[in-house]
């Protein structure tokens, strides 16, 4: 055995066959990738990017139903602001990891952190395709505009995706098997992590801030002074809606690398259950608070009264209950059906907020062109190839021998 | 009708109203999301007052399906040295060998400490021995040792039902709940045995890979029979000692 693996290394397959093609030549490698999941894939990617090209070719205006009333459209509401908030898993269960010593949520650390990063990187390329000049985001860097909202959101989006990026090269390293580096970026991964959760405070609440801008143009329901307290606590339920969501996908999907783990996602899972319920029973009587000190009861009799309670009660409020029963009798199955629907939750406040919500009394409403929902899902299936490619090939659920890990 | 405009007091009256609500609410939400009736558990566990005998007969019968060589029951408490702590409806903790170490070390006498002896969780609290040599075991809680099993001394054949009759010594912990939580029990634990399975299929024929899992189960002393008088190291190897 030991003089077969010697001639292995000593004739062993290159480094792009290695570490890109899975082991496999170019041609078994190509004939792989050929399965009903990725045709799908390949579809949606082909029509989505010359749409993406021809926004950046004739304009805005070629492609969206934007308008100087309606200036955001799904690109913010959806790309930017549900991307952004789905991906505070990252931060979330880093600080539980790093900060407060809950090492069991160890192996869901590094799947939870990839999620955030390739998160902020979709949310970037969408935020650069609705910028009406995108090539003038640097002048952010250069500019001294610290009374401006929108120039802290830049600033905490470049900073906390840098941050992503540098606790991201650990398992980069690893994969590469450049020892040295891992080393001292390991070392780094607890400051790294206070420094996450530093620009993820800063920068979910400050998209929130945004919005004391436009107190007229946000429905009363929505517009709270307090509105960048709500955008940091739902972005914690956002966070671990998500891993609860994203662990047990990625469980699934990639099963055959978790052989021999040891560690129980169902047990997890009910820990992380426990947690969102109590986030979100306190996030349902905050939102209620916001009713009650904008004195603006009156308008829950309306149609965007019954929208909000679908948005507060039917998702905030039942998942809490869900997430509680299932974490207090064992039920996995409920935590989970408590955690979608906590992602459904915020993503559809973050949706009311910059869009349903937001220019309520405008006598035109905005309405996504076809073309803006294509490129939102061209990015989203992005992310999602993306997560798969890196999950496929570096130490993100499975372990690599030579870089054990401490738990 | 759309924006009440109320007088101070009523609207303040709300806002404190919601404020003292919430916390009053928080508290039982609070103590139910953190209580748990976990079935698993439950199942394990047989009264107090039941006769000593039948504990250890009714023990053996909440075992999990057999999922491969090894064995453990529901809500059993495992340590990575293959010791295995149960903690009574009194609160003293049961400790004993799990089916691996039996399997492995197959029949043997054991050492265990005596009664009022101090033993720490992951130290050498008792040693296994066969004509070959002895191998000490991982104690899997912190505590003082408050009774210890006779027959298991004194004779090979009650260790083998390690779950059950073959319980080694009990010991009252003051920080258990410190200790179980560096224990692994239920699919973390089956799958902790699986993984010691196939190292072992491996140690048993190297060159070939894990064809002794295709047919048949291990036998009764599965260390000396493939290590022989080395078994200790073997045994070793996979105690922690």
């Amino acid at each position: 055995m030991a003089s077969a693996s010697t001639t292995a290394v000593a004739t062993g397959p290159s480094f792009v066959r290695q570490k890109i093609l899975l082991g496999m030549n170019g041609r078994d490698y190509l004939k792989s990738l050929v399965t009903p999941n990725n045709l799908i894939i390949t579809a949606i990617l082909v029509a989505g990017l010359p749409v993406l090209a021809w926004r950046f070719i004739a304009g805005l205006g070629a492609v969206t139903n934007l308008s100087q009333t309606a200036p955001w459209g799904i690109w913010i509401g959806f790309d930017m602001m549900t991307g952004i908030v789905l991906a505070a898993g990252g931060f979330t269960i880093g600080s539980a990891v790093q900060i407060f010593n809950l090492k069991d949520y160890h192996p869901i650390e590094r799947p939870a952190i990839l999620t955030a990063f390739l998160g902020y990187v979709m949310a970037i390329f969408g935020l650069l395709a609705d910028l009406g000049r995108p090539w003038n985001i640097v002048m952010a860097l250069v500019s001294n505009g610290a009374a401006s909202v929108l120039y802290e959101v830049a600033w905490c989006v470049m900073c906390y995706s840098t941050v992503l990026a540098l606790e991201f090269s650990v398992p980069l390293f690893e994969w590469l098997g450049w020892k040295k580096l891992h080393s001292i970026m390991k070392k780094t991964l607890v400051a790294l992590t206070v420094l996450s959760v530093i620009f993820s405070t800063m920068h979910q609440s400050a998209l929130g801030s945004l919005f004391l801008l436009a107190p007229t143009k946000l429905h009363p329901l929505w517009y709270t002074p307090y509105i960048f307290v709500f955008f940091f606590v739902s972005a914690i339920i956002a966070g671990l809606s998500m891993v609860i969501v994203e662990s047990f996908l990625s469980h699934k999907a990639f099963a055959s690398q978790l052989k021999g783990a040891h560690f129980d996602l169902d047990k997890l899972t009910l820990g992380l259950g426990r947690a969102a319920a109590i986030v979100m029973f306190a996030y349902f009587f905050l939102k209620l608070q916001g009713v009650v000190d904008g004195h603006t009861w009156g308008y829950l009799a309306t149609g965007y009264g019954a929208w909000w309670l679908v948005e507060t009660v039917g998702f905030g409020l039942v998942p809490a209950l869900l997430c509680a029963w299932g974490a207090r009798n064992g039920s996995v199955k409920a935590v989970r059906i408590g955690g979608a629907m906590g992602v459904l939750s915020i993503a559809l406040n973050r949706l009311n907020m910059s869009v349903i919500a937001f220019n309520w009394n405008e006598p035109v409403r905005y309405f996504p062109s076809w073309q803006e929902v294509l490129v939102s899902l061209t990015l989203c299936t992005l992310g999602v190839v993306l997560f798969r490619f890196i999950v496929n090939r570096m130490p993100i659920l499975k372990e690599d021998p030579a870089f054990p890990q401490e738990h | 009708m759309t924006f009440d405009l109320l007088s101070i007091y009523p609207a303040k009256l709300m806002e404190y109203g919601l404020g003292v609500g919430y916390m009053l609410l928080f508290i039982p939400f609070w103590r139910y999301v953190q209580g748990s009736a976990k079935p698993a558990e439950a199942t394990v566990r047989v009264p107090g007052h039941a006769p000593a005998m039948a504990r250890e007969k009714r023990a053996p019968a909440a075992t999990a399906p057999a999922y491969g060589w090894f064995q453990i029951p529901a809500g059993l408490k495992l340590h990575p040295g293959h010791t295995w702590a149960r903690v009574e409806d009194d609160g003293v903790v049961t400790v004993g060998m799990d089916d691996f170490a039996q399997k492995l070390v197959g029949p043997a006498r054991v050492a265990l400490p005596s009664v009022g002896a101090r033993v720490a969780q992951g130290e050498a609290a008792f040693e296994v021995a066969t004509g070959n040599g002895s191998v000490p075991m991982l104690s899997p809680v912190e505590g003082t040792v408050v009774a210890v099993n006779e027959a298991a001394r004194a004779s090979a054949e009650t260790l083998s039902e390690p779950y059950g009759k073959g319980w080694l010594f009990k010991v009252k912990a003051p920080r258990l709940a410190r200790d179980l939580r560096q224990l692994i029990s239920d699919n973390a634990a089956t799958r902790f045995l699986e993984g010691a399975a196939e190292t072992l299929a491996a140690q048993m024929s190297p060159q070939l890979g894990q064809v002794l899992q295709d047919g048949g189960a291990p036998i009764l002393g599965i260390g000396p029979e493939i290590a022989g008088e080395k078994w200790t190291d073997l045994a070793r190897k996979f105690f922690l000692t």
